[in-house]
């Protein structure tokens, strides 16, 4: 294992960090298979923060890695400005964390479970017990062995666990794992909730919808490799954009729009006309294009802006790093 | 997006989170967490409290219902038995459990890897286990130690039942006990164990007829081989019961009615001891390993097979060996008294013992370095090893 040394870390001990997790070049290896290749990770503070990617990408052990469960063979790494490991201690006081499925003692109680962790934070820690139950809603089960509990129940918890330290930075992996719809709305509000108390939430998750709903930033992990990070909305305005159209005349209309040059491709099917729109277009097309045909007499009834998904998103980056590779 | 304030944590405000030394409450909730496991804990309390409890309880009925039958309940012979027989032995079974429960348990229910999110020091989370543990194995085994000696104590019989002479005086000095042999030379040379050190030779008393119809016999051995027999005379009687009360003066001398304030003590420090030393064995190996099972087995296997075995078989090549075992050092320090533990003949093999020596003995000073060694490596192993492991 190559350690780095402290003094050629390259990231300063700084406080002021706007970061909540940055990375440079993180690498995590088992034998010969490289879990986490030259991570830099850059996530902002106060915000929602995706970590995204297919199962086996990596996702769990940069989290272990991060959270000193486990050793970095290389790189450098600090949490709320803090330089870690050297400062492991102090970064991790403000720091929750689930990493895979959260697991207790099955024999105690949920408060007691939390009076386990609570004794290994700050004598604080004790006195936000109840106030984490209440929070997730599991002040009613509390008193309960958590071997009675749900999968869901048991995520609610974890998170209350989270919550001992009054964290500044939450680590969530797959926290909607295990829950039906119900609970994952829930968890999705209490995440929001969290975001606007000013904590920063990084959720790392398979489930690209739940992620474009709940956060504000992604990163796409693949193999090891981050292939992309920043805002989603930016990320998405990359991606393709299409107009669907309903009216009185398809094929009037298709021929207006291939004169008016306003759409790079037209198709006319069975539901009407699909209007594909250069990526990064921008909303007033779709107004310029409903004018155009009103003015040539075309009657229309239904007019909807196909944003791509992060999902579609997704699926299209890593099919384009699948054929370059 | 929301801007937050950064974080005014100092590292010098947070640096006794660094320290391997564990809080009070970290030492309380893993208390708490031990003793909420239902399972262990009546194990613990049947080994140590229950049986001996139960045992003692049927004897003080049947002695109450019969006594002629039934002997007192207490006594010194019922002391070792239970101290030696039950507490000793399979109380290091049941703390080496406890110790194991509290050095794998984290790993393997997942709650390591909550505990060290927290930022706490590993060591701080691993040292919390050892008072946790002790909080409740080192009072369970005074308990137990308090029972059996109060019973003990308290119903213990008036008169000495010795080699099944019944009320024979206690605390004779070597010509008292040859005087009272000789006054009772029937029962004297007829009970008394007497061990011929070799082929027998002279004239031997032997008791083999229903007494009060042939009597007793004197085998004479003639030098050339020849045996003959002839009912004994008082004056052969009274020379055998002589020799044989002689001989098992030793013996006789470790004969108490019940054991003494000072036995009870050292017995009771010496049983902790090795409850001790089986809850840090089973604390360092767990955590080694990362599992509860096997170090149990492993354990179990060492105190019931190993241990015995290697105290009364001296292995030329394995001399060295047999002697850095942590068992044949507590047998070592035996106090004075007790029959050796593992079916031995007498407590306390080595200098500190009152009985006949194992097949290995070891110096007193020997004995305490190998007990230190064995807690402070199991320790030192487990402590690195939760150190350094992946969570």
């Amino acid at each position: 294992m190559s350690v780095i040394a402290v003094d050629e870390n390259p990231i300063a001990e700084n406080r002021q960090s706007d970061w909540a997790v940055e990375t440079h070049g993180l690498t995590k290896r088992f034998g010969n298979s490289v879990a986490v290749d030259g991570v830099d990770l850059r996530v902002p503070r106060g915000c929602a923060f995706g970590y995204l990617g297919p199962n086996g990408a990596g996702k769990t052990t940069l989290i272990r890695v991060l959270l000193g469960l486990t050793h970095a063979d290389a790189g450098t790494m600090s949490l709320l400005g803090y330089e870690v490991p050297r400062h492991r201690d102090t970064a991790l006081a403000r720091v929750g964390a689930i990493v895979d499925e959260p697991r207790f003692h099955g024999h105690l109680t949920g408060r007691q479970n939390l009076q386990i962790l609570a004794a290994a934070r700050e004598p604080a820690a004790r006195q936000r017990i109840d106030s984490s139950l209440e929070r997730v809603g599991m002040t009613g089960r509390a008193n309960d062995r958590v071997s009675k509990y749900s999968m869901g129940m048991r995520q609610r918890l974890g998170v209350a666990a989270c919550l001992l330290g009054d964290p500044q930075l939450l680590i969530l992996d797959e926290p909607m794992n295990g829950l039906d719809p119900g609970g994952m709305h829930d968890m999705r509000e209490m995440i929001q909730s969290f975001v606007a108390e000013g904590r920063t939430v990084v959720l790392s998750s398979h489930l690209l919808d739940e992620v474009e709903r709940t956060c504000d930033a992604v990163a796409i992990v693949d193999r090891g490799h981050i292939i992309r990070q920043g805002p989603i909305a930016e990320l998405l305005s990359g991606g393709d954009v299409a107009v669907t159209i309903e009216c009185s005349t398809p094929e009037t209309a298709r021929q207006l729009l291939a004169t008016s040059n306003l759409g790079e491709h037209v198709d006319v099917g069975a539901d009407g006309l699909t209007v594909s729109l250069a990526a990064g277009s921008d909303r007033s097309l779709v107004a310029e294009i409903n004018r155009v045909l009103v003015e040539g007499d075309v009657s229309v009834y239904r007019l909807e802006l196909n944003q791509a998904s992060l999902e579609s998103w997704f699926l299209e980056v890593t099919k384009r790093l699948g054929e370059t590779e | 997006m929301t801007t937050t304030a950064n974080l005014v944590v100092e590292p010098s405000t947070e640096s006794h989170r660094r320290s391997p030394i564990p809080t009070g409450s970290m030492i309380m909730t893993r208390f708490m967490e031990l003793r909420k496991r239902r399972g262990l804990m009546i194990a613990i309390l049947a080994v140590n409290i229950g049986v001996p409890t139960i045992f003692l309880a049927v004897r003080l009925i049947a002695h109450a219902v019969a006594p002629h039958t039934y002997g007192p309940a207490g006594g010194s012979s019922i002391y070792d038995a239970l101290i030696t027989g039950i507490i000793y032995i399979f109380g290091f079974i049941v703390a080496a459990t406890l110790g194991c429960t509290a050095g794998a348990i984290d790993l393997t229910e997942g709650m390591f890897r909550h505990l060290v999110v927290t930022g706490r020091s590993r060591l701080a989370i691993y040292f919390a286990r050892i008072p946790a543990g002790l909080m409740i194995i080192v009072p369970v085994v005074a308990a137990g130690v308090i029972i059996v000696s109060t019973v003990c104590v308290a119903a213990a019989p008036s008169k000495l039942n010795y080699d099944g002479i019944n009320n024979v005086p206690v605390g004779l000095s070597r010509q008292g006990f040859v005087t009272w042999a000789d006054q009772h030379y029937r029962e004297a040379a007829c009970d008394l164990n007497f061990n011929f050190k070799g082929p027998p030779s002279g004239n031997v008393v032997q008791c083999g007829g229903p007494r009060g119809n042939s009597g007793p016999q004197v085998i004479k051995l003639a030098p050339g081989g020849g045996i003959s027999s002839s009912p004994a005379t008082k004056a052969e009687m009274v020379a055998q019961a002589t020799k044989s009360a002689n001989q098992d003066y030793r013996d006789y001398s470790t004969q108490f009615l019940k054991p003494s304030l000072k036995l009870i003590i050292k017995t009771g420090l010496w049983v902790e001891l090795w409850a001790i030393i089986g809850f840090l064995i089973g604390l360092g190996l767990s955590s080694l390993i990362g599992q509860r099972t096997v170090p149990v087995v492993l354990l179990i296997v060492y105190e019931i097979i190993l241990t015995p075995l290697f105290s009364h078989v001296a292995i030329s090549h394995l001399i060295p060996a047999q002697r850095g075992m942590v068992g044949l050092a507590m047998a070592n320090i035996e106090p004075n008294g007790l029959p050796a533990v593992f079916g031995g003949q007498g407590g306390g093999g080595g200098p500190g013992g009152g009985g006949l020596p194992h097949a290995l003995t070891e110096s007193t000073l020997l004995a305490w370095i190998v007990i230190s060694a064995w807690i402070v490596i199991w320790t030192g192993l487990g402590a690195w090893r939760m150190a350094t492991r992946d969570a």
